[in-house]
């Protein structure tokens, strides 16, 4: 055993002897406070509003708030840095809880702006008193007099927009954490709305509530692995802040590899379960398919990008000095979700299903993106972020669109023939199709374009998963030209599927969506330019 | 580092915990398993509390097994949850593929693990510092002064945590009253009104030998009435028959009438 | 008036924070064999103290009713507790054919071996000379002494739960459930409720707080945490009014229906030492623990406040709390149990909380956190920040005590409508009793809308109305 004292552990000095008040930087976290408040003032009027007014109340509280907090990234930006906690001035360490850097106010900003669009699409009320894709009762029996009574008396879930909220707030925290507790903490704050999200659809209550309890079990699973993970980094570093972490790995003696290794891995589970890759993907189209369809595209967009931004950190900042040890198991992670991902969107017959398989070989993607290790991988990942969650939320506000006998028609043939009778939603829907393979002129083209090449450029490894991305992408091409070729060259079901006409709000979030979508594959350069400009971290 | 007291607490104690553990993993009957975690819960204070962090242990009694146990408890016995979870399997071979990869996974935990050796000066470091930290500002001090100062951010996010909770709970357990309460003068008033059961549902059967509230009454004629027990006994056919009590009933009858004869 | 007195007591008369949260009690001097003798000390004091109470409890009680009370055994009937012990040790020990058996044995043994285990921390005594060693009269101390009664509390409760769930019927399950949701939910007010003491005393170890009352008791600046603990205490002991655990009319014995000889003794054991834990707990942390009482501290220099005479001054506060125990259970039925916890939830703990607020406000204020200027009142130096606090906390409290106050004269003025003067014998068509004093007015006829009949009834109808109304009069 060696004598060497780790420097880490030896200053475990987090004990300080007199009291010692936090340092913040209030304009550098306005934006999370913003949030916060929003999300509190939501509570509020949940609680006090008459039930009348609620549902327009709520929507602009949430709106306006998530607004505010897009505009104070502005300012944000100036003030660059690590913040809330204070610096040991004894072992010259700093003990900051957020690292306000470039990755983090990026996504906080993408979070924000696709959140606000998640919430419009979640607001759409189809002429009813509350939200349409919400049940009136989430506690009553589903298809109990109960809830015949709740829908007749006007009943509302407007609880949902608080919960958006928060769990917006925990997306945005996630990547902004700079130690291991905080980041478990965010990880449960944005985690915890959306199990309850998920179980609240209006129609097929079942399969959503199953959904929820699949996602609630499996991520209280994923969570407790990853908080194994951190207590062994814990016990390996003497810290749960990602910089002592990464000075201890350089410093610390091997016989106490032990606790890295075990310890990486299952936190990088934990945040690998987020983001659905394999083989923690499982969840991944069962929840996606029972969930409300707005919270489907929000969760589908937002989370992504909250996880991806944590594992960038932990990957670029915490456990950058051991990558050697870990990188092998996440290049073998990347390849299965790709392969797997792909695959199996080819046997999907439900249009839910088969954007959950497409989100988890999108996943993959990114995360070759990730694999890169070095600043144009980080730009890329942040990109592509952007681009598939623009998508995504269109894509998934359309799908809520497209009914039969009032409920979403989902499954794959009642699709067929969408295209003569309703040519502006079906194009669109196919023009994000062509998006989601990465076809040029879209978002998806140049997104895939800059993952892959900022990991050819960082060697093999790098290119055998490139390749292997390509291959897959050409996979997921066959998919969505189906789903293409089904909507404008086959003849209709039988049975009438309609396109009901949405509310203003609805309209713009799928406009903005696909808007974004285009742009992006034409003049990608200044988002690109800007990602690349973000693509650095505090330490 | 370790004094022999502690050493020997441990070495008590450890053991109760393991078994208690898998006791969670292997009792037949759901309320065993929560004590079980309910002792480990009691135990892991003990060792808090021995090493020093006296404030932390006696949270993880009070929090632990005093709340959170309990409350698990109280399901457990509201719901009556037993050990009559389904056993088959609904993918082939998942038993045996999935104790392949948990008895993989314990290993490799346990034997990485296992082989960590821990610095002791660093450690005997950390336990002098607490030790000092416990005599000037004392351990309560301590761990506030690191709440509200180092970590103060991470406190207040968990009342994110916390009112998302609460606003869950209320959204998928809270039933708005949407109508009026019904109250027990206009109940009496629908039944006059509607003329059924105007003085109310009969009692259960009052017998010498039987008074439960699943031994329905007897009509006039002889036969149980199915008001005078409650409904979700007859749904869960838990009602006692009265064959026998009519039978005595009869018997009696019959003596009476001798006697009456006499 | 309580008030501005507690005010001025908070104002002016506390001692600085202390310097560390650490015991005061010094057990340097005490081997642990001496712990040991304290320990079963300490046992035996409350074996004592259970077999009098008892005794006290159906005396006290046979005096509030006009009887009295056992007084055959022994003198004054003082040992009919020991009869009753041991008659409850001899009787057959049944245990149910669908009990848990390990579960149903261990249920009581935890209940009564908790109790005792809590009771330890409670500083009895001064420092006293205990066999050639100078030793604090107290088993243990530690930072966090209280804490460590609400947890060994809390413990406790399984032995109700499990009592309730192992016997393997229904009435003691639902017995068990309710008393336990009943502890546990009055153990949250009760734990507000110390914050105050935390907060004035700056440590959560009883020989520290009972020091840091030398010049006051804080009875006095946190009176509300007091009666929020009374309360509390009963609820958490399953006394009457609150013993709905144990409703005989609804659950017959509540969770120990099914246990009968020494199990069933070990309950009620049980139940008593855990009153004197709970009464303990008061005179520690409300009553000054063991320090002599006001003016008898003046005497002589406090000649009778140090070392053993402690015991005396701990125990004649302790009997207090057990005859307000006794004086509650002979004077007050038992509540509803939707109504206690209504109480418990609705309006103790939210209420408690707001105290705590107020009592962090006052000590930040006198702690000198909300600056330092003085004023000088009747010769007194006083913080400006402490003033201002408890004014604007006293105005508050005073306000919505008015503004609830208003709105209840309010719901009582809309509740007792006066009855209308004059009511129709025959509303509706159905006979309507009148109240005294309330005049009958003329019973329109059916017909009356019919021309024919309507002179002739009338006029005689009016008669009869004249002498109903008089007749009433005179009754009334």
């Amino acid at each position: 055993m060696t004598a060497a004292v780790l420097p880490a552990l030896s200053n475990l000095s987090t004990l300080p002897a007199a009291f010692q008040a936090s340092e913040v930087n209030y304009v550098a976290v306005m934006p999370l406070f913003i949030v916060f408040v929003t999300a509190l003032i939501g509570v509020l009027v949940e609680a006090f509003m008459p039930r009348e007014r609620r549902h327009r109340v709520q929507v602009s509280v949430a709106v306006g708030g998530l607004l505010a907090a897009a505009v104070s990234i502005f300012w944000a930006s100036s003030n660059l840095g690590l913040t809330m906690g204070l610096s040991d001035g004894s072992t010259n360490r700093s003990l900051f809880a957020l690292a306000i850097d470039g990755p983090a106010l990026f996504l906080q900003g993408a979070i924000l702006l696709m959140g606000i669009l998640g919430v419009l699409t979640m607001a759409e009320r189809f002429g009813g008193v509350g939200p349409d894709a919400f049940t009136p009762s989430g506690a009553s029996t589903p298809g109990s007099p109960v809830e015949t009574a709740a829908t007749r008396a006007g009943a509302l879930t407007s609880e949902v927009f608080p919960l958006t909220v928060f769990a917006i707030f925990g997306m945005m925290l996630f990547p902004t954490t700079n130690d291991l507790i905080g980041m478990f903490v965010a990880l449960e704050v944005l985690s915890l709305p959306l199990y309850i999200l998920t179980g609240l659809a209006r129609r097929r209550r079942l399969l959503s509530q199953e959904a929820s309890l699949k996602y609630f079990l499996l991520g209280a699973f994923s969570s407790a692995f990853f908080l194994f993970g951190t207590a062994l980094l814990y016990g390996y570093a003497g810290s749960v802040y990602f910089g002592d972490l990464s000075s201890a790995i350089s410093t610390a003696p091997l016989a106490m590899n032990g606790l890295l290794l075990p310890g990486a891995f299952l936190v990088f589970v934990g945040l690998l379960f987020k983001v659905g890759a394999v083989p923690f993907h499982a969840w991944t189209p069962d929840v996606y398919q029972g969930a409300p369809t707005p919270v489907t595209g929000f969760m589908a967009a937002c989370t992504k990008a909250a996880a991806f931004g944590a594992i960038l950190r932990l990957a670029y900042v915490g456990l950058d000095t051991a990558r050697w040890e870990w990188s092998n198991a996440l290049v073998i992670v990347a390849l299965l979700t790709m392969v797997v991902g792909s695959v199996l969107s080819v046997t999907q017959t439900d249009m839910k299903r088969l954007l959950a398989y497409s989100s988890i070989a999108h996943a993959g993607f990114i995360l070759v993106g990730v694999l890169a290790f070095d600043r144009t991988g980080v730009g890329a990942v942040l990109f592509y972020i952007v681009a598939y969650g623009f998508s995504t939320i269109a894509a998934f506000a359309i799908v809520s669109l497209v009914r039969q006998n009032g409920a979403e028609a989902t499954h794959l043939s009642q699709w067929a023939g969408l295209g003569k009778a309703h040519p502006v939603a079906a194009s669109a829907f196919a023009f994000l199709m062509l998006a989601f393979a990465g076809i040029p002129l879209t978002s998806g083209f140049v997104s895939k374009f800059a993952v892959f090449s900022a990991a050819v450029g960082s060697g093999a490894t790098g290119t055998v998963l490139a390749v292997v991305g390509v291959l897959c992408s050409a996979i997921t091409v066959f998919v969505y030209a189906r789903v293409i070729v089904l909507m404008f060259f086959s003849e209709a079901p039988a049975e009438k599927v309609e396109v009901v006409t949405p509310s203003a709000m609805t309209t713009f979030s799928i406009a903005i969506g696909t808007l974004t979508t285009l742009a992006l594959g034409v003049v990608p350069a200044s988002l690109l330019d800007l990602a690349d400009r973000a693509s650095q971290f505090v330490r | 580092m370790t004094s022999s007291a502690e050493a020997a607490g441990f070495w008590i104690l450890a053991p109760i915990a393991v078994i208690a553990a898998l006791g969670l993993l292997f009792a037949r009957k759901a309320v065993h398993a929560a004590l079980g975690v309910a002792l480990v819960m009691v135990i892991l204070g003990i060792f808090y509390i021995m090493q020093n962090a006296d404030f932390l242990g006696v949270v993880q009694v009070f929090v632990y097994t005093g709340a959170v146990m309990m409350l698990f408890l109280f399901v457990l016995m509201l719901v009556g949850v037993d050990s009559s979870d389904s056993v088959v399997e609904t993918i082939k071979g998942q038993r045996w593929a999935s104790l392949l990869l948990v008895v993989g996974l314990a290993g490799l935990l346990f034997f990485t693990i296992g082989a960590t050796v821990v610095d002791e000066k660093t450690v005997q470091a950390g336990i002098d510092k607490v030790v000092a930290t416990n005599a000037d500002p004392g351990n309560i001090t301590g761990v506030a002064e690191l709440i509200f100062g180092q970590y103060v951010w991470i406190f207040e996010v968990t009342s994110a945590l916390l009112i998302t909770a609460a606003l869950g709970a209320m959204v998928l357990a809270h039933r708005e009253r949407l109508t009026p309460r019904i109250t027990q003068a206009e109940w009496a008033a629908k039944r006059v009104r509607d003329n059924r059961d105007v003085a109310g549902l009969p009692a259960p059967g009052v017998y010498a030998r039987h008074n439960a509230v699943d031994t329905p009454a007897l009509l006039p004629d002889g036969t149980p009435s199915s008001k005078s027990v409650s409904r979700v006994l007859v749904a869960r056919d838990q009602v006692a028959t009265t064959d026998s009590l009519r039978d005595v009933e009869r018997h009696m009858e019959r003596e009476i009438e001798e006697g009456g004869a006499k | 008036m309580s008030l501005a007195l507690t005010a001025y007591g908070m104002v002016g008369g506390l001692p600085a924070l202390a310097p560390t949260e650490n015991p005061t009690a010094d057990f340097s001097d005490t081997p642990l064999w001496l712990a040991l003798v304290k320990a079963v000390g300490v046992f035996v004091y409350l074996l004592i103290s259970t077999l009098l109470v008892i005794w006290f409890e159906r005396r006290v009680i046979g005096r509030m009713q006009q009887r009295p009370g056992p007084n055959r055994n022994g003198p004054f009937g003082l040992l009919q507790t020991l009869a009753d012990g041991m008659k409850a040790m001899l009787k057959e020990d049944i245990t149910p054919a669908k009990a848990e058996k390990v579960i149903y044995t261990l249920a009581p043994m935890i209940t009564a071996t908790m109790a005792f285990v809590a009771f330890a921390i409670i500083p009895l005594g001064g420092t006293v000379w205990m066999f050639g060693h100078q030793t604090p009269l107290q088993v243990t101390d530690v930072p966090v002494a209280v804490l460590l009664v609400l947890a060994v509390a809390s413990v406790g409760v399984y032995g109700i739960i499990l009592a309730g769930w192992s016997s393997g019927s229904t009435y003691p399950l639902l017995g068990g459930l309710r008393s336990t949701a009943q502890v546990i939910s009055y153990e949250i007010a009760m734990g507000l409720s110390l914050v105050a003491i935390f907060l004035y005393s700056g440590s959560m170890s009883t020989s520290a707080i009972v020091s840091a009352q030398s010049s006051l008791w804080y009875i006095l600046p946190a009176f509300f945490s007091f009666a929020v603990y009374l309360i509390t205490m009963v609820g958490e002991t399953n006394r009457l009014p609150f013993d709905l655990a144990e409703g005989e009319g609804e659950l017959t014995g509540g969770f120990h229906t099914e246990y009968s000889s020494m199990r069933f003794a070990m309950f009620f054991l049980g139940e008593y030492v855990n009153m004197f834990t709970v009464s303990a707990l008061a005179t520690t942390l409300f009553l000054g623990g063991w320090q002599a009482p006001p003016f008898i501290s003046a005497i002589n220099d406090n000649m009778f406040g140090g070392g053993w005479w402690g015991l005396l001054w701990f125990t004649a506060k302790l009997w207090l709390f057990m005859f307000i125990f006794v004086w509650l259970r002979g004077s007050l039925p038992r509540v509803r149990y939707d109504q206690f916890m209504r109480f418990g939830w609705k309006f103790l703990i939210p209420i408690t909380l707001a105290w705590v607020v107020a009592v962090a406000f006052i000590r930040g204020a006198q702690l000198g956190f909300l600056g330092d200027s003085k004023l000088t009142f009747a010769g007194r130096e006083l913080s400006v920040a402490t003033v201002v606090i408890v004014s604007i906390v006293a105005v508050i409290a005073l306000a919505a005590a008015w503004i609830w106050d208003d709105r209840r004269a309010q719901r009582a003025a809309a509740e007792d409508e006066a009855p209308p003067e004059e009511i129709d014998p025959f509303e509706d068509g159905y006979p309507v009793p009148p109240l005294p004093g309330q005049r009958l007015v003329e019973p329109r006829p059916r017909l009356a809308a019919e021309p024919v009949l309507s002179t002739a009834s009338s006029s005689s109808a009016g008669g009869s109305g004249a002498s109903t109304t008089l007749k009433e009069e005179t009754h009334g």
